[in-house]
């Protein structure tokens, strides 16, 4: 019982705690153009928005002439000459990239079932503007080369409610070119940071996390297994990566500290690899080649396929300071881990569809006691999980756009520990978005989500689905 | 001199002083838009209304309107009935070109596409009223076309002050297109030289 309380409060705490990144009006005073420059809805990146981030947030040709901004000049581009005999000339945004984004959402729960203990599992039937967040975002580049992005939640849930930093990095264009790479084979990123995933969640458009990206393996009553690891949430890191191929084959390698935002768990590091390749249909091949295709009424999306893997590995040292539970009579021991995937997404005029899927595995262990009270490890069956979504979103109109996601997570180990009433958690999530301006939209998504327990006042659990529709408003200036 | 020579030489001479006296007849009509709950006076077309009985031949020259650093060059073009604009692209990222209507007909809307930089796309105006340009992906750019019958027509400057050049005596109504302002109406008689007329343009 105790388990399952540890994991349902540990999702529930990611949940909640998860910051997320956003789209940056600072850009569009920089550049004096809207936010649909960059995305179709935001925060989602199209094309264009992808070529500019991956540049290092410049424009992908001839930056300086969209620059309606001017920068500031930390020394003049001549010093590069007088370089190392004077400073390395850099330059600040003119004017300070700041921008701000507010959300609220308003949620209409299901009914629980009658008899729910409601001191110890209480869920009202409405609550208005929860989650509720306001959020600094600021970005920019110092330069040619240097770009940098941060993005804090000031409060989340409310007045006095904690928020955090998402992300904060400082990242490095084009390293590639002292060994004579094609532009942008080799950039560095350091910082803290959502790991370069196939489906972003710190800038995802739904209201609801990837179900995936949360799960935490935790062994509970069947051993020893208690990572934290959760793959959406932002790492400490330093990763290397790089867009060759005119952008269209991607890698990165990130080496990160494994304790999700927060300091080192321990002293070894984890690594996370992806690559993925995108195929781009486009007829044409001068609208291939272009950051975005010509289509009879306007630039547009390319038509692709993009496939990608991802892998990351990393050992959970358990029974130090940092970790819970604790077994006395036990040095630490490591429990290595891995999480593996692959990905698609599929974008045709309006439709874009998307699928992911990955497994987790954690080595696990249990503690035997002998009858002196002498305490010994053993091997014990791993920990894994298998899960995934799938999606898809329809641009109706340019300002209307359905949405559709299925989510699943089978974990025999959160089932044992009766997180759910059956192995595999799904959810389904029909939703919509209306971009009432090209920086204000509202949202609806509903959530018919697998049956979780509760418990009665006789001290039973029973089950229920806590079905959802969240609905809100969300905008940025 | 042989006869023949002579007399071509008469003639060229003779047509060059004809051409000098037609020249000398045509006027101007110059003047000051002022505005009244407008920003500016700037971008404001003033143009000949249309003449009874009078038509015009399309002109041959093809104006330019750009499409650089994500804005329209010019913001307001005012070019004849029949004349066809050639679009350009100097931006390297995609831009396309379309109008949702003409003065307010939707079924005059027109969407040209999407071509890459330094190339050019025509379109020939045979509606008279305002074009109001728009790309679709970056929907702070605008433009405006104003197609009128007659050749007669300028665009003020930033004082608010324009001047139509070549304009044969006569009587006329001058009339305003402005992006904002209501059109405004005067008559206007164009007998010497310069002809003045100055006007207000209200929101």
């Amino acid at each position: 019982m105790l388990a399952s309380i540890l994991v349902i409060l540990g999702l529930a705490s990611l949940l909640v705690m998860v910051p997320r990144g956003h789209a940056i009006p600072a850009f569009s005073r920089k550049y004096q153009t809207s936010c649909t420059t960059c995305h179709s809805n935001f925060p989602e990146l199209n094309d264009f928005g992808e070529a500019f981030k991956k540049n290092g947030f410049k424009f992908p040709k001839d930056d300086e002439t969209f620059v309606k901004q001017e920068p500031v000049l930390l020394g003049s581009k001549a010093q590069k000459e007088a370089f190392p005999e004077a400073v390395y000339p850099g330059e600040i945004p003119g004017a300070l990239p700041i921008a701000f984004r507010y959300s609220g959402t308003f949620a209409v729960n299901a009914s629980q079932p009658s008899g729910v203990n409601q001191t110890a599992s209480f869920i009202p039937r409405t609550d208005i503007f929860q989650p509720n967040t306001f959020t600094i975002i600021s970005a920019g580049s110092f330069g040619q080369n240097l770009s940098f992005w941060i993005d804090d939640d000031i409060s989340t849930g409310g007045s006095g409610g904690m928020g955090g930093l998402g992300d904060g990095y400082l990242k490095y264009n084009d390293l590639g070119r002292f060994f004579h790479l094609p532009l942008n084979s080799l950039n560095v990123r350091f910082g803290q940071f959502e790991l370069d995933l196939p489906f972003t969640q710190a800038r995802t458009i739904y209201l609801s996390d990837f179900d995936v990206y949360d799960q935490m393996n935790v062994a509970g009553a069947t051993g020893t297994t208690n990572n934290p690891f959760a793959l959406g949430t932002p790492q400490r890191a330093i990763e290397f990566g790089g867009y060759p191929n005119n952008g269209n084959f991607a890698w990165s390698v990130a080496v990160t500290n494994g304790g999700n935002d927060g300091p080192a768990l321990r002293s070894n590091k984890d690594v996370y690899f992806r690559a993925s390749y995108k195929f781009n249909l486009e007829r044409d091949r001068e609208s291939r080649a272009a950051i975005q295709a010509a289509g009879p009424t306007g630039p547009r999306d390319h038509t692709s396929i993009r496939l990608g893997g991802f892998f990351y590995h990393g050992r959970n040292v358990q029974n130090i300071a940092s970790t819970l539970p604790l077994f006395s009579g036990l040095g630490s021991f490591s429990e290595p881990f891995y999480r593996a995937g692959g990905d698609l997404r599929f974008k045709y005029r309006h439709l874009e569809l998307f699928a992911l899927g990955m497994v987790g595995h954690d080595d696990n262990h249990l503690v035997l006691t002998d009858t002196t009270g002498a305490q010994t490890l053993v091997k014990a069956p791993a920990i894994t999980y298998t899960g995934g979504f799938a999606g898809t979103n329809y641009w109706v109109f340019p300002w209307l756009i359905g949405t559709m996601r299925y989510d699943f997570v089978n974990s025999p180990t959160d089932f044992f520990n009766g997180v759910s009433k059956d192995r595999t958690r799904n959810r389904f999530s029909p939703g919509f978005q209306v971009l009432v301006r090209a920086n204000i939209k509202i949202l609806g998504e509903y959530s018919y989500t697998w049956e979780s327990p509760v418990t009665n006042v006789s001290g039973n659990t029973v089950f229920y689905r806590p079905n959802s529709f969240l609905t809100g408003i969300d905008y940025v200036f | 001199m042989e006869p023949c020579k002579l007399a071509v030489k008469g003639f060229t001479v003779g047509l060059a002083l004809f051409l000098m006296a037609g020249a000398s007849l045509a006027g101007e009509i110059k003047g000051k838009v002022s505005v009244q709950g407008l920003k500016s006076a700037e971008n404001i077309a003033v143009y000949v209304d249309a003449i009874p009985d009078k038509k015009f031949e399309a002109p041959a020259a093809k104006p330019v309107m750009d499409q650089r650093k994500m804005t329209f060059v010019p913001h307001v073009m005012v070019v004849q009935v029949g004349t066809t604009v050639e679009f350009l692209n100097s931006d390297p990222v995609g831009h396309n070109v379309y109008w949702p209507s003409i003065s307010g007909n939707k079924k005059l809307s027109h969407n040209l596409g999407t071509w890459p930089k330094g190339e050019k796309k025509g379109f020939q105006f045979n509606d008279p009223g305002a074009v109001g340009l728009l790309c679709n992906v970056h929907p702070e750019m605008s433009g405006y076309i104003v197609v009128v019958p007659t050749p007669y027509f300028a665009v003020t400057d930033k004082n608010g002050n324009y001047e139509i050049k070549n304009v044969p005596p006569g009587k006329y109504t001058l009339k305003t297109w402005s992006e904002d302002g209501k059109v405004t109406t005067q008559a206007v008689e164009v007998a010497g030289a310069t002809a003045t007329a100055d006007l207000v343009v209200k929101k």
